[in-house]
């Protein structure tokens, strides 16, 4: 833009003022100004403060200083189980919520890549629906339907004689977690189905024909075709899956079970609230957010590597 | 082999087609059963009688309004809804300005520090929300506005997810009309709010909508600021949940209304809707 600026200025009779010059300077800070600074006063500058608070006890009370405790937080952290539980039960998160976010919705896009748009409209609108509602509504409809007594799944089991007696889905500590991805997992569906749908109008239909002509079956040239075209999505919709499950558990996490039975439905950012909310213990929550914040970023960065070298881009 | 099969092909063809089509359906038809059904079980046992609400039938017999009736009558409803609009409609209009200047200023002028400052924008996804509540939480109680809707919007005011959403709109506006704009002495202000907007007010739209969404559903950066007083429904219904454990008619007829604007939001415009989702998530 400034190579244009300059010689119509030059055209525009006199040399500039001083001020002039400044004030064109200023002129696209000053647009930026208010989400700049914004940004850096309410992510950045917080996040410093994290940093700062990892090696402090403090109750977060204003008329407390807080104490200079060095790294004992992490100490505390590294060798006691309920760190280790939230680490273990997200990688458990991430895991069971693959099939969710990545597997199924690849699929079904897959299979039904070449149905009429009006069709795909309706079922889209259908299957989308539960990404926008409301965290808690859905949790209150979901405690009903897996609740152990008067919920419709159990009833409908017991009614099948596939159980005796109502299963415990949100207090069993062995299928709490299961539960939470379920619902959590419910929600992601009919997106994750979308963003692949997306993903495969993208890919040139020249493909496929150049392999009908060299007599490729139909899930041969889902093999060597699609996948490898649709590698982009996949990979995205991993690196999301793995970096936010335990930001798309959390609501039900912090609605349905407060981590509970026993830190069974714990994860790793439900952990920083109880260490800061519930102990009063901000020190220790922050030392385990500087943790989580650097190990999430180590694996973003190996995943922009990965997807650099594994996806294929069709240019 | 091949030369035998060839008379019979098309016909094994077209009905492997119709089959797959069918199949195709029947699998589409079963994740929609999935996902619409817990929210119509929420809907319709919302109108069911305290007599039916356990009977697990797929319609109410009579349609009754008690749920409601009790459900308004347990929590302020009408107060809260005009509060989380209040909190939703700022966020999103106060983000979608400070998003629009970012982006414009961004792509507009080539200028020292525009890589690191986009960076630095683009950067903010890898910072949890939860990793830094704690300092945003003692600022705002600091500032004195704990239990107020002011101390959940002034930290929502810009969002960096939306400028780097209309930031390739902005980048793919072309040049040469914003040169024509200045050779007209058009004031930066003026390429912007007469050239550049108008061309692009169905991103800006469809980007609104999904922060309204957004901010509609945030539930847990409110919570930590409100314990009393300006309540939101997301709030109410939270406590609503853990005073009335197993009340489930009410519970649901709460939940309907705390979802009653998405939804109806999504019946006019849901095209809209998908589409800004599938749009700024793919990116």
């Amino acid at each position: 833009m400034s190579e244009i600026a300059l010689p119509l200025e030059q055209i525009s009779v006199r040399r500039p003022s001083v001020v002039k010059t400044v004030l064109k300077r200023a002129t696209p800070f000053l647009f930026l100004a208010p989400a700049l600074l914004l940004v850096l006063f309410w992510v950045y500058r917080p996040l410093v403060e994290t940093f700062a608070l990892s090696t402090k006890q403090w109750n977060m009370n204003p008329n407390v200083e807080p104490i200079n405790v060095g790294l004992d937080n992490f100490r505390y952290i590294f060798t006691h189980p309920d760190f280790l539980q939230a680490v273990l039960n997200t990688a458990i998160y991430i895991l069971a919520m693959l099939p969710f976010s990545v597997i199924i919705p690849m699929i079904l896009a897959i299979v039904t890549n070449n149905l009429s748009n009006r069709a795909k409209n309706i079922y889209r609108a259908l299957f989308f629906l539960p990404m926008i509602m409301p965290p808690v509504a859905i949790s209150a409809v979901w405690r009903w339907l897996m609740h152990p007594v008067n919920g419709l799944i159990n009833s409908i089991l017991i009614k099948m004689g596939l159980i005796e007696e109502g299963i415990r889905f949100l207090s069993d500590e062995n299928m709490v977690l299961f539960s939470i991805v379920i619902i959590a997992g419910w929600k992601m569906i009919g997106f994750s189905t979308l963003m692949f749908s997306a993903g495969l109008t993208g890919i040139d239909k020249s493909y496929y024909e150049a392999a009908s002509v060299d007599g490729h079956r139909r899930w041969k040239q889902t093999l060597s075709i699609t996948i490898p075209l649709l590698s982009p999505t996949i990979m995205l919709m991993i690196m999301m899956s793995v970096l936010m499950t335990a930001q798309w558990t959390f609501a039900y996490i912090d609605v349905l079970t407060q981590g509970g039975p026993a830190g069974a439905s714990t994860n790793v950012y439900y952990l920083l609230w109880t260490y800061g909310f519930k102990n009063f213990n901000s020190g220790l929550s922050a030392a385990a957010a500087v943790v989580f914040f650097i190990g999430f970023g180590l694996l973003a960065l190996l995943f922009t590597r990965l997807t650099r070298k594994i996806a294929f881009y069709d240019n | 082999m091949e030369l035998q099969m060839e008379p019979t092909a098309p016909a094994a063809k077209q009905k492997r087609l119709r089959w797959g089509t069918g199949g195709k359906h029947l699998l589409l038809i079963l994740l929609c059963l999935f996902a619409i059904f817990p929210i119509y079980w929420m809907v319709i046992s919302s109108f069911k009688g305290a007599g039916e609400i356990f009977n697990n039938s797929l319609l109410p017999s009579s349609w009754s309004l008690e749920n409601y009736t009790y459900a308004m009558e347990a929590i302020d409803i009408v107060g809260m809804t005009a509060n989380t609009l209040v909190m939703a409609l700022s966020q999103t209009i106060l983000q979608l300005c400070t998003a629009v200047m970012a982006a414009y200023a961004l792509t507009r002028w080539d200028f020292a520090g525009s890589k690191l400052i986009y960076a630095l924008f683009s950067l903010t996804w890898l910072v949890p929300f939860q990793a830094i509540m704690i300092p945003n939480y003692t600022t705002i109680v600091g500032m004195g506005f704990r239990d107020s809707l002011m101390g959940v919007i002034v930290p929502n005011m810009a969002s960096a997810f939306a400028i780097l959403s209309l930031y390739p709109s902005f980048k793919s506006f072309p040049k040469a009309l914003i040169e024509a704009g200045v050779m007209d002495k058009m004031s930066a202000c003026g390429v912007l709010f007469k050239l550049i907007l108008p061309n692009i007010k169905s991103s800006i739209v469809s980007l609104g909508i999904l922060l309204f969404i957004n901010s509609w559903n945030d539930y847990f950066w409110p919570a930590l600021i409100i314990s009393q007083g300006q309540t939101t429904l997301q709030l109410g219904l939270r406590s609503f949940m853990s005073a009335e454990l197993t009340s489930w008619g009410p519970l649901m007829a709460a939940s309907v209304l705390a979802s009653l604007p998405i939804l109806i939001l999504y019946l006019i415009i849901q095209k809209q809707v998908i589409q800004s989702f599938v749009k700024w998530g793919i990116k």
